[in-house]
């Protein structure tokens, strides 16, 4: 019995520790460090560019690169990913070059009428291997409004000030959602001033089901561990705003009253 | 002896305690996989098949409402709008209840042998879980259909008007004739968040695939705005969401039900 009591004894001893390990610690004061590892950016022309490697290296053919910019000059982000259904995921989406010739996915444009086609005469185009090959053209981007990171665009300010006009939607008819609301989101540390989160800056990309209920739940107030440390692995804001949309250096854009950055 | 086999579990139980403080998985922040629109509207049924050593049924919307409403199954034959909560067993279906009131070689393909006769390739037509492809290919039965943007990729509510399809809407022996009722006429619901279009419902649209008794009065009361109901309970199945997320064009399509600008004040 003596060893029961022991063995119970070590139960609660590795419970106690966890539950000490488990506590968020405040986050230490450390001036000549960043407060957050933000992940270190390509060059302007290379950001929001992807390798897409899915089955291309079973099929024996180079893998995929893709540009988001080159793209968002002619369609919102809501077209591919809500109407097309591409993941937000790298790889998570199940493009097939058979769905393609469908008209699925990429082939839903790149069927030789809208854009280049899947011809044989093609298959170079897209299936580079090189993440910077699709930087051709970047200079087409020189007349837009500037940003301090990510493509060097304020791709925001573009759309709103009609320098650039991407489509909508790939259905003839389809009106995209409007919803007129500036929500000011606390944040958790003191000093640190609320993020304003504008949802008419966002539905001239996004539709309202890109984001809800999945990304962020619709109820105030009720997304749980909505924190800059989930952000910057990938969760909430952090679906887009990493590498692809203006990544988190750009701290007040979000955080107007941010001071010294 | 207790005490050593306690003492033999003790990494596990460690871990059991380590992993338990972490709380439940997140089930945000991320978006999710949808669908393939061959999927969409997919049901797996496992009442009773695999405690009987039967690969479970596979039940796709899309086959069944080519060929008849809604209601018909929902109301008429009765099948509940929750996966398994019907409890539908093999004796039933012979005897003519739920699948069986049409799958009964007649209708449609029925079991060719007694419950206790040898092999019938017929069983795993719907008993498919894992064993075949769950269905006809959906692209190649919806050929010149309206397309739709979500779910099954078709705009079911355009292919029944336009007579790419045309459901019945009462099954021979099960289903009254009746008289259909009037109608009630399409009206507006104000949305919640100012500045979001505002919704219009359409009774016609609805009654052609559910009649009144679908929805009237379990889902929806009928007393005119006595339902109140948001968003996030239709996002959870409820009201709208009992077939608006699964079955029926999914809550993806905002604008096919927030449809009317807002007439901006002043």
């Amino acid at each position: 019995m003596k060893r029961v009591g022991l063995a119970f004894g070590l139960l609660l001893a590795a419970a106690g520790a966890f539950a000490g390990a488990a506590a968020p610690d405040p986050p230490p004061y450390q001036p000549a460090q960043p407060w957050f590892k933000l992940p270190e950016h390509p060059p302007a022309e290379v950001f929001g560019n992807l390798l897409i490697n899915r089955s291309a290296p079973s099929a024996r053919v180079k893998p995929v690169v893709f540009s988001h910019w080159s793209h968002r000059l002619r369609y919102t982000c809501r077209v591919c990913h809500l109407e097309l259904d591409f993941a937000l995921k790298r790889n998570g989406t199940g493009i097939t070059e058979e769905a393609n010739r469908g008209g699925a996915y990429c082939g839903a444009c790149h069927d030789g009428k809208t854009a280049f086609g899947h011809t044989e005469a093609n298959c170079a185009r897209c299936h580079t291997g090189e993440i910077r090959s699709a930087g051709e053209g970047f200079g087409r981007l020189a007349g837009l409004p500037p940003a301090k990171f990510g493509n060097g665009v304020d791709w925001s300010a573009a759309l709103a000030s009609g320098r650039i006009t991407p489509a909508d939607t790939l259905s003839p008819g389809q009106k995209r959602m409007t919803i007129d609301r500036t929500v000011s989101l606390d944040a958790e540390w003191a000093m640190v001033p609320p993020a304003v989160f504008s949802h008419a800056d966002h539905t001239r990309w996004l539709d309202c089901a890109n984001c809800h209920p999945a990304v962020f739940n619709i109820k105030k107030k009720t997304t749980q561990h909505f924190s800059m440390k989930a952000i910057l692995a990938g969760e909430f804001c952090g679906a887009c705003h990493l590498n692809v949309a203006f990544p988190l250096d750009d701290c007040r854009r979000c955080h107007p009253k941010m001071k010294g950055f | 002896m207790r005490s050593a086999l306690v003492l033999r579990r003790l990494p596990a139980l460690v871990l059991v305690l380590l992993i338990v403080p972490a709380g439940p998985a997140r089930s945000q922040g991320v978006r999710k996989r949808r669908p393939l629109p061959a999927e969409y509207g997919r049901v797996v049924m496992d009442n009773a098949s695999t405690r009987n050593n039967v690969a479970p049924v596979v039940f796709d919307h899309w086959t069944h409402r080519m060929k008849y409403t809604c209601r018909v199954c929902h109301v008429d034959v009765g099948f509940a709008m929750q996966a398994n909560e019907t409890r539908v067993h093999e004796e039933d279906n012979r005897k003519g209840f739920f699948c069986g009131a049409c799958h009964n070689g007649k209708i449609a393909f029925g079991p060719r042998h007694d419950a206790t006769g040898g092999d019938d390739p017929s069983c795993e037509r719907c008993h498919s879980l894992g064993k075949r492809p769950a269905a006809p290919e959906l692209a190649r039965l919806t050929e010149g259909f309206p397309r739709g943007r979500f779910g099954n990729g078709i705009d079911w509510e355009a292919a029944e008007l336009q007579k790419k399809i045309r459901p019945a809407n009462s099954l021979p022996g099960v289903s009254i004739q009746r008289k259909p009722l009037e109608i009630p006429k399409d009206y507006d619901i104000e949305a919640k968040v100012a500045t979001l279009p505002e919704i219009i419902f359409s009774h016609q649209k609805h009654a052609v695939w559910g009649g009144c008794e679908l929805c009237h009065p379990d889902i929806f009361t009928v007393k005119r705005g006595a339902t109140k109901f948001t968003m996030e309970e239709i996002f959870k199945g409820r009201y709208c969401g009992a077939c608006h997320g699964t079955v029926a064009f999914p809550t993806t399509d905002c604008q096919r039900c927030h449809t009317k600008p807002v007439v901006a004040a002043g």
